[in-house]
């Protein structure tokens, strides 16, 4: 849990970036998730232990969920939308930690995440269809549509930014006030809510980013064969 | 609620140096080698079909033998049958041959025994004849008989063909002295006179009669010139029988 101070101060400055508690949180996330996975993939066995199995409990899982939206491209999207779900989930529950801020609180952070699956819809879709014929895409089916396509692109990376940082921020700002109103075994409901919460949060952010993701691979070869 | 540039810069990098760090040391390695282990099990079972299949080959293969071995099995023993029937017919037409044989040798041996027994029959009845002829002939035997009996022997030699006739002469001539003329009875001159005169035909010479009597003879005459033998008497006839009996 937090330590009452929810306000997103930076910490120090590295020339004109200014380092916040996010960031470092994100670093320290970064790197226990790096380490965990140098040591494990240095201990990989035809036969896993408890740790290798669920590993690879948790990278099949994500892979069957990808391969039921995109069969077809599960393998090439599948770093992209399995990062975003590790990293939500971690980050999400890094609430939990006393002192520790969860990343996800922060609109920078979750504005980040969501530029990025912007960003990964158009590069799969380009990657995938070509530039021509992704971007003729917002002309169809007619020109006319294009500004509403645009305004959904802006409009859905701002939902999916938004809806991950007003959930996270207000859970652990509910906290925060049970906390202070109700003493110290009051918050524990809201803690046990604050782990649901999280694992929803980090499903739903990553699952909309792979319905977009595969919805603009998907529209364009659904295209693709109509012309054929 | 404020949005941070440098904050939104660094968490963007920093995100693409974690999805760079996971790439390469979780989801390439353990996809990897769940890639492997998927391959190694699917050539474990694909050894595995292998080995069923052969074993299915192997099992099929049995199988046909098992029924090769049956047709064989069967073929032999109905080749057994055949020729367990083919000897038994043999081994009937062996033993039907061996008993006509024995039934051959059987009727031959009782067809032998029958005519055995009739032929003793037949020479018992001749002997009892011949013992009942002698035994009556003795009795009826007189001069009269042996009269006839003498002229019959006249009759016979005059009638006899003239090769025959040669014949007798060319003994009479290899044969010189006395005829030897035995009687039963005494021969009347009559009787002598005839015979003197067919002798001396036969001979065409004179031979000397010399007339003797032998009571054995019944009746009748019994006359000889060295080898020559004629017989005109009941004794001979009966023992001639009787030979004629021994000799069936």
């Amino acid at each position: 849990m937090n330590d009452g101070n929810i306000q997103i101060l930076p910490l120090f400055s590295l020339g004109p970036l200014a380092i916040t508690n996010t960031v470092v949180t994100t670093w320290a996330i970064m790197a226990l998730l790096g380490l965990f996975a140098w040591l494990l993939s240095r201990r990989l066995r035809m036969e896993p232990g408890p740790v290798q199995t669920a590993v690879e409990g948790v990278v099949l899982a994500i892979e069957n969920a990808i391969s039921a939206v995109a069969p077809e491209h599960s393998q090439r999207i599948l770093p992209f939308i399995g990062t975003l779900w590790i990293f939500l989930v971690i980050a999400n529950l890094t609430g939990l930690i006393p002192g520790a801020h969860s990343p996800t609180r922060d609109l920078s952070a979750t504005a980040a995440l969501a530029f990025l699956v912007f960003l990964s819809t158009v590069w799969y879709g380009i990657r995938i269809s070509g530039i021509k014929n992704y971007l003729r895409h917002y002309l169809t089916p007619s020109p006319i549509l294009l500004p509403f396509h645009l305004i959904s692109e802006v409009t859905r990376t701002v939902a999916l930014a938004v809806r991950l940082f007003g959930n996270m921020m207000s859970l652990e700002m509910a906290a925060l006030l049970i906390l202070l109103v109700a003493g110290f075994l009051a918050p524990v409901p809201i803690l046990m809510l604050h782990i649901i919460e999280a694992l929803v949060q980090a499903y739903i952010f990553g699952m909309l980013a792979l319905i977009y993701v595969a919805g603009s691979i998907q529209s364009q070869q659904l295209r693709q064969k109509q012309k054929e | 609620m404020e949005l941070s540039w440098s904050t939104f810069v660094l968490e963007l990098i920093n995100f693409l140096v974690l999805l760079w760090i996971l790439k390469h040391f979780l989801y390439k390695p353990v996809l990897d080698i769940i890639a492997k282990r998927r391959a190694a099990i699917e050539k474990t079972r694909a050894e595995a079909e292998a080995l069923h299949t052969d074993a299915e080959k192997l099992q099929e293969q049995y199988q046909r033998r098992l029924a090769d071995w049956s047709k064989e099995r069967q073929k032999a023993r109905e080749d057994l049958a055949r020729e367990i029937e083919v000897q038994r017919a043999q081994k009937i037409a062996d033993m039907k041959s061996v008993l006509q044989q024995e039934e051959e040798k059987v009727r031959v041996a009782e067809s032998r025994r029958q005519i055995d027994a009739l032929h003793k029959t037949e020479e018992t009845a001749l002997m009892q004849a011949a013992t009942f002829a002698t035994r009556l002939l003795e009795q009826a035997a007189g001069p009269e008989v042996e009269g006839r009996l003498v002229d019959m022997v006249i009759d016979e030699l005059n009638q006899l063909p003239p090769d025959r006739v040669a014949e007798i002469r060319k003994s009479f001539e290899a044969t010189p002295g006395e005829i030897q003329v035995s009687s039963a009875f005494p021969l009347s001159d009559d009787h002598r006179q005839r015979l003197e005169e067919a002798m001396t035909r036969f001979a065409g010479r004179t031979v000397p009669l010399r007339f003797g009597q032998n009571k054995e003879l019944l009746a009748g005459v019994h006359i000889t010139l060295g080898a020559w033998v004629l017989s005109a008497n009941l004794q001979d006839e009966l023992k001639g029988m009787a030979e004629l009996a021994h000799g069936q």
